[in-house]
């Protein structure tokens, strides 16, 4: 599985697209306080005012200066999708890895937790416990990924099954390499391909649940969400303010998750080699 | 090394399928542990975190002494986890002061609109799926197959309440072709086959906005099947035994194509039921979606519990259901057996 991916990447057109897209969307959110105009809860003019060169979105029904909301918005999702994506990533490389190794009644029970985990649909888990908790960005992340982690457990699993039987680690045993050591030299650095996989998916997940959660009015409302934008912009379509108000956040989530999907649909062509031959013939 | 996988996969899921009902039964209880344990362990008053702040307004004193000892409150932790099972049994899910009835029966009121509404969304999806899939498959590379998949993977990037959203926005708000939401139109008393065209008029956008966004996954997974099924032998038989085009499509290629998507029903139904949820609440069809909606606003937490009781129940007994049916279609998994 040594292949260069980032090139590979690179070369797949939506692979681009995706990739590129991500670094505009994170270049915005880092730059937010600097590119915002206003704070974006801060009251900075008449509520519903139409785009003009003060308000290049126009304001909310309080007078928010929408396309600074829609700035930090961006911060939201991306630190969720980020920070979930990892966490749940590194958990589901733990699970994984251990239950392949170790193996026998540790491995049946983690197994048996995870299609426990798998069969509820994790946003369902995740507003149930969000109804109580009201969670704010730290609490979110680590709500998303404690539903998230399965899933990527059972692929790093399977994957981790296949490099246990290599050669190399065989050699390692015979040196009297312990679980451990093997784990973390053999098998982890080998999965890197697939666990960047599995959190890009998490992550495409998280951010897909974030939105969700807010626009059910799950989240902390102070949380600054694409989700709760469109929330709050739904009450209001018999006005004409959904064309700056409800579309751009809609149209920005959408695009982050689209661009997601691209890479993690090129990062599995890369990967899957009979998927390989597939494109080259779809690219004719 | 990739057939190594595959094949680890395979055992994988064949040992999970027997193990199943045991997943289901530990997944039921993972939720009923959370739906118990999570209003307990809240900071103040369990009282109020099991009701939530409407119902302390209601409060007596009396009803405060019944309900403490209906909960077993002033019991340890263990008692009142049997209290709560032996209510669940009897099929009490709590009261809901927000609506001052049973939460059950409000439950049950709503459930209809979603049933209907999801119904006919799995039905749709699933054959406008398979059907675009075997076209594109059968076309893979030409015109056709290359704008379906560019489209539907570009839908597929957009979350179900916002392609509701934009339906919404579109064929209600600006061409005002159907309503801005509810499923029948109030006071009109209709009845019969108007009532019908009300209903349908009504349900069209959710259904259309469901059909879309989930079809999606059905078409790439038929569409691949029928791309690795079309280079299989029992296709150049047909071929050459003269059959016509169509036939092979559907009747050798297609008939093929369907066992993934029967394999993939499960997560298929579950993504339903939750997309129907975001999509309800978009459209104010009065179903289960709006119910949770309402209650999370008012933190009315016994129909928020219920309501994900009852949809997690679903989705079990759905997969529950589904593993049977495997049994039938796929004669290997008997097999194996």
């Amino acid at each position: 599985m040594h292949v260069d991916y980032w090139q590979e990447i690179r070369e797949d057109r939506l692979g681009r697209i995706g990739l590129y897209l991500i670094l505009l969307l994170a270049l915005l959110a880092a730059l937010a306080p600097f590119l915002a105009p206003y704070p974006p809860e801060a009251r900075v003019g008449a509520a519903f005012s139409p785009p003009s060169s003060r308000h290049w979105l126009g304001t909310n029904d309080v007078g928010q200066d929408i396309w600074s909301c829609l700035l930090y918005g961006a911060r939201t999702s991306l630190v969720v999708g980020c920070g979930a994506g990892l966490l749940a990533g590194t958990i589901s490389v733990l699970v994984g890895t251990s239950s392949a190794l170790v193996g026998g009644f540790y491995d049946s029970l983690c197994m048996r937790v995870v299609d426990a985990l798998l069969v509820i649909p994790p946003v369902l888990l995740a507003i149930l416990v969000g109804a109580y908790f009201k969670p704010h960005l730290l609490t979110l992340v680590l709500l998303l990924a404690a539903f998230l982690w399965p899933g990527g457990a059972r692929i790093i699993r399977a994957e981790a099954l296949s490099l246990k039987e290599k050669k190399s680690v065989a050699a390692a045993r015979t040196f009297g390499a312990g679980s451990l050591y093997i784990m973390a030299r053999h098998i982890v650095p080998d999965l890197g391909p697939v666990w960047l996989a599995v959190m890009i998916q998490d992550a495409r997940r998280a951010i897909f649940m974030e939105a969700g959660l807010s626009f059910l009015g799950v989240c902390d409302p102070t949380l600054h969400s694409w989700g709760r934008m469109m929330q709050q912009a739904l009450e209001f379509t018999y006005l004409e303010v959904w064309k700056w108000w409800l579309l751009p956040p809609g149209l920005a989530l959408s695009l982050t998750v689209a661009a997601l999907s691209f890479l993690s649909f090129a990062l599995e062509r890369i990967l899957n080699p009979r998927l390989r031959g597939e494109r080259e013939d779809a690219g004719h | 090394m990739e057939n190594n996988v595959d094949m680890k996969n395979k055992v994988v899921c064949k040992v999970a399928r027997y193990n199943n009902v045991v997943n289901y039964i530990v997944t039921f209880f993972i939720i009923l542990t959370l739906n118990f344990f999570l209003p307990r362990l809240m900071p103040g008053d369990p009282l109020q975190a099991i009701y939530g702040d409407d119902a302390l307004i209601a409060m007596t004193p009396e009803l405060k002494a019944e309900l403490i000892q209906r909960f077993a409150l002033d019991k340890p932790l263990g008692e009142q986890f049997v209290a709560y099972l032996r209510a669940l049994f009897r099929g009490d899910l709590g009261y809901s002061y927000y609506y001052h009835a049973q939460v059950v029966s409000v439950v049950l009121g709503y459930l209809p609109w979603t049933l209907l509404l999801s119904g006919l969304a799995l039905v749709l999806s699933t054959l406008t799926g398979f059907i675009l899939g075997v076209e594109a498959g059968f076309r893979r590379g030409q015109g056709l197959d290359k704008l379906l998949l560019t489209t539907l993977m570009l839908v597929n990037g957009f979350p179900d309440f916002f392609v509701g959203i934009l339906f919404l926005l579109l064929f209600s708000v600006v061409w005002g072709l159907f309503p801005l939401g509810g499923s029948l139109t109030p006071y009109a008393s209709l009845k019969g086959f108007d009532l019908m065209l009300d209903i349908l008029h009504h349900l069209a956008l959710p259904l259309l906005t469901l059909v879309v966004v989930r079809c999606v996954n059905i078409f790439l997974l038929t569409r691949s099947s029928m791309v690795t099924t079309l280079g299989a032998g029992f296709i150049l038989t047909a071929r050459a035994k003269g059959c016509k085009d169509i036939r092979v499509r559907y009747h050798h290629a297609g008939r093929h194509s369907l066992l993934p998507v029967v394999t993939a029903a499960g997560l298929h139904l579950t993504h339903l039921i939750t997309g129907t949820l975001f999509v309800e609440v978009v459209f104010s069809y009065p179903g289960l979606g709006s119910l949770l909606y309402n209650a999370l606003m008012v933190r009315d937490y016994p129909v928020i519990q219920g309501v994900l009781l009852i949809l997690t129940a679903a989705v079990l007994i759905i997969n529950l259901m589904l593993d049977l049916l495997y049994l039938k279609v796929d004669p290997r998994i008997n097999y194996a057996r």
